[in-house]
């Protein structure tokens, strides 16, 4: 399993991806605002998101676990 | 038994072999089975990696502790677990030294205490660039006698880091953590110009987890507490690289940028990329989105000379880029912010990570080029905490007393007190069509200042898209330029050939600049 921790704090733009859905490598996960930019995220693997624990509008924390991706297809 | 000659000296010659066959076998056969088995290299393999085959010029292999016999004959030696001595990299002298670990852990014995300082003082004396190696532990309570009541140096002694900081301000110094590195070690490793450590082989403590564990009380192992994921983050170490041998290149290609000493010039080298290559991605990489980010990296690497960027410090301070490059051959400092990260914001991290590599550049006489989008400070509570105004503001006043040529190519955002670290005193500036300037981002001020206008509008988020809009023309190069605020407003295709034309210009000031560098006080 993979857990894609944020990179930096800010608040959650879009959330592009549900639990369930199958990502390729460079897929656009989720886009946070930063400091009036936007920052997206994208899957570092392929694999299936098992879990999000963000949704649009959330303020975020550096290092807070925003997707989890696991091995292989829904 | 043939009777000795008088005259002849083959007793003592035939120690002296022995001696230092018994110096090259290091800690001995198992010592380097175990070193091997960890997955790390002996001192003498990490030196053979780095230097010119067959380079190496040691000092003291002779030195170590030896037992004799009743009779004078030697009966052990154990070599000083420190090896020092010159070697050439790229063809280039250097001085090169590093704990032996397959003696009493790198922990430093009597004589490989003395070899381990006299780095410095060598590479200041010969001024070539120092080399460090290192894995060990520093020093034990039982001191480097290894008995309870060793003799301390004389109270008139030099402070022993004299010759570390001296080295700093005189000869590039590089660094790498190979093993785990702890204590005076540490405290060496991270008293240099470049560091970098092996992300398998290394940890960086100040304490090990034992001493951590009785005084703290805190349970970590070496690698929670210093391991590459800690070091290359914070900035205690520059870069981390995969194994010992990546650590060595990456410390041979910093080295490849530097001059000897202060005293002389970094060397120029023939350039085949040429220096009037225009590069039309140039032209659309910066969206006209303004949330939208781009990859500055992409735009360092398509102005310098091909492949020649290094970048250093990617782990840390990351809304700033900072590494060497060369245009036209000339070595030179690249800064740049990276919008990706915070927006590119002058963090605190990221200010003393400007501020060194400014320091840098001044120290060894490299031109500096900035490609600036520089929203300002970062702003915010973690921000205030880390007292953000008065490191960046440190960056600001160290570009502000620069003395070394500087390009300043404004990309896009040039805003607030944090733009000025971007800009040295008699710069060259030149400004993209995608380049906006002033007190405050357009967004942010506009909202603030206009608070109540916008307010009170029939349609206020209309009202605020018409004033910032409003705003942002006004923010525009083009008016800019027209007052000569800036050199030239340029096709950002030609921004190559205009940084190599400017470096050939700035290259004859260099000899000039040559010597110590001043350094104010700052913030």
């Amino acid at each position: 399993m993979t857990k894609i921790a944020l990179e930096t704090a800010g608040s959650v733009w879009k959330v592009l991806v549900n639990v369930g859905d199958f990502v390729n490598v460079g897929t656009t996960m989720f886009v946070l605002e930063v400091m009036k930019m936007e920052v997206s995220y994208e899957a570092p693997r392929e694999g299936t998101v098992t879990a999000i624990h963000i949704k649009e509008g959330d303020i975020v924390e550096e290092e807070q676990i925003a997707v989890e991706i696991e091995d292989g297809e829904s | 038994m043939v009777a000795l000659n008088h005259m002849s000296w083959e007793k003592e010659i035939q120690e002296i072999e022995k001696r230092k066959q018994l110096a090259l076998l290091q800690g001995g056969e198992s010592a380097t089975a175990k070193q091997h088995k960890k997955g790390r290299l002996t001192i003498r393999e990490r030196i053979s990696a780095l230097v010119d085959p067959g380079s190496f010029e040691e000092l003291g292999l002779a030195s170590g502790a030896a037992s004799t016999d009743a009779s004078g004959s030697l009966t052990s030696f154990e070599p000083a677990n420190f090896l020092v001595g010159f070697g050439k990299v790229d063809g280039r002298r250097i001085v090169v030294g590093g704990e032996d670990f397959t003696m009493k852990g790198g922990s430093p014995s009597t004589a490989g205490l003395r070899k381990s300082i006299y780095a410095e003082d060598l590479a200041l004396q010969y001024k070539v660039p120092l080399v460090r190696l290192h894995e060990g532990a520093g020093g034990s309570v039982g001191g480097s006698s290894g008995k309870a009541t060793s003799t301390s140096d004389p109270v008139y002694s030099p402070p022993r880091f004299r010759s570390v900081a001296k080295a700093m301000g005189t000869v590039p110094v590089a660094t790498a953590a190979l093993g785990a590195v702890a204590g005076l070690p540490a405290g060496r490793l991270v008293a240099s110009h470049f560091s970098v450590m092996s992300k398998a082989t290394a940890q960086i403590l100040t304490a090990g987890p034992a001493v951590v564990a009785r005084a703290m009380g805190e349970q970590k192992s070496k690698e929670e507490l210093g391991g590459w994921k800690v070091h290359t983050k914070n900035g205690t170490v520059d870069n981390g690289a995969e194994d010992e041998i990546a650590c060595l290149n990456e410390i041979k290609k910093f080295l490849s940028y530097m001059p000897n000493n202060i005293h002389e010039l970094a060397p120029r080298l023939n350039c085949d990329d040429p220096i009037d290559r225009k590069d039309p991605t140039l032209s659309t990489i910066v969206p006209r989105d303004r949330r939208k980010s781009f990859d500055m990296r992409l735009i360092i690497n398509r102005i310098v000379d091909h492949s020649s960027f290094f970048e250093i410090g990617a782990g840390y301070g990351r809304s700033q880029i900072t590494g060497l490059a060369r245009l036209n051959g000339q070595p030179v400092g690249i800064w740049a912010n990276d919008c990706k990260f915070l927006a590119g914001s002058m963090t605190a991290d990221g200010a003393d990570k400007a501020r060194r590599f400014m320091e840098l550049c001044e120290l060894f006489s490299l031109p500096i080029v900035a490609l600036v989008d520089e929203p300002g400070f970062m702003i915010g509570s973690q921000a205030e905490k880390e007292s953000t105004i008065r490191r960046g503001t440190a960056a600001v006043l160290t570009a502000a007393m620069s003395t070394v040529p500087w390009a300043s190519v404004m990309i896009r955002r040039s805003f607030g007190v944090a733009q000025a670290a971007h800009y040295g005193p008699d710069g060259y500036v030149i400004a993209w069509p995608s380049a906006e300037s002033g007190p405050l981002p357009v967004e942010g001020g506009v909202a603030v200042a206009f608070q109540k206008e916008i307010a009170a509008a029939p349609d206020p988020e209309a009202r605020r898209r018409e004033l910032e809009q409003e705003f942002s023309a006004r923010q525009s190069p083009f008016p800019r330029s027209e007052s000569f605020g800036v050199h030239d407003i340029i096709n950002p295709a030609e921004t190559r050939p205009e940084l190599c034309r400017w470096i050939d210009r700035v290259a004859a000031l260099l000899p000039a600049l040559l010597g110590s560098a001043q350094f104010h006080i700052r913030p």
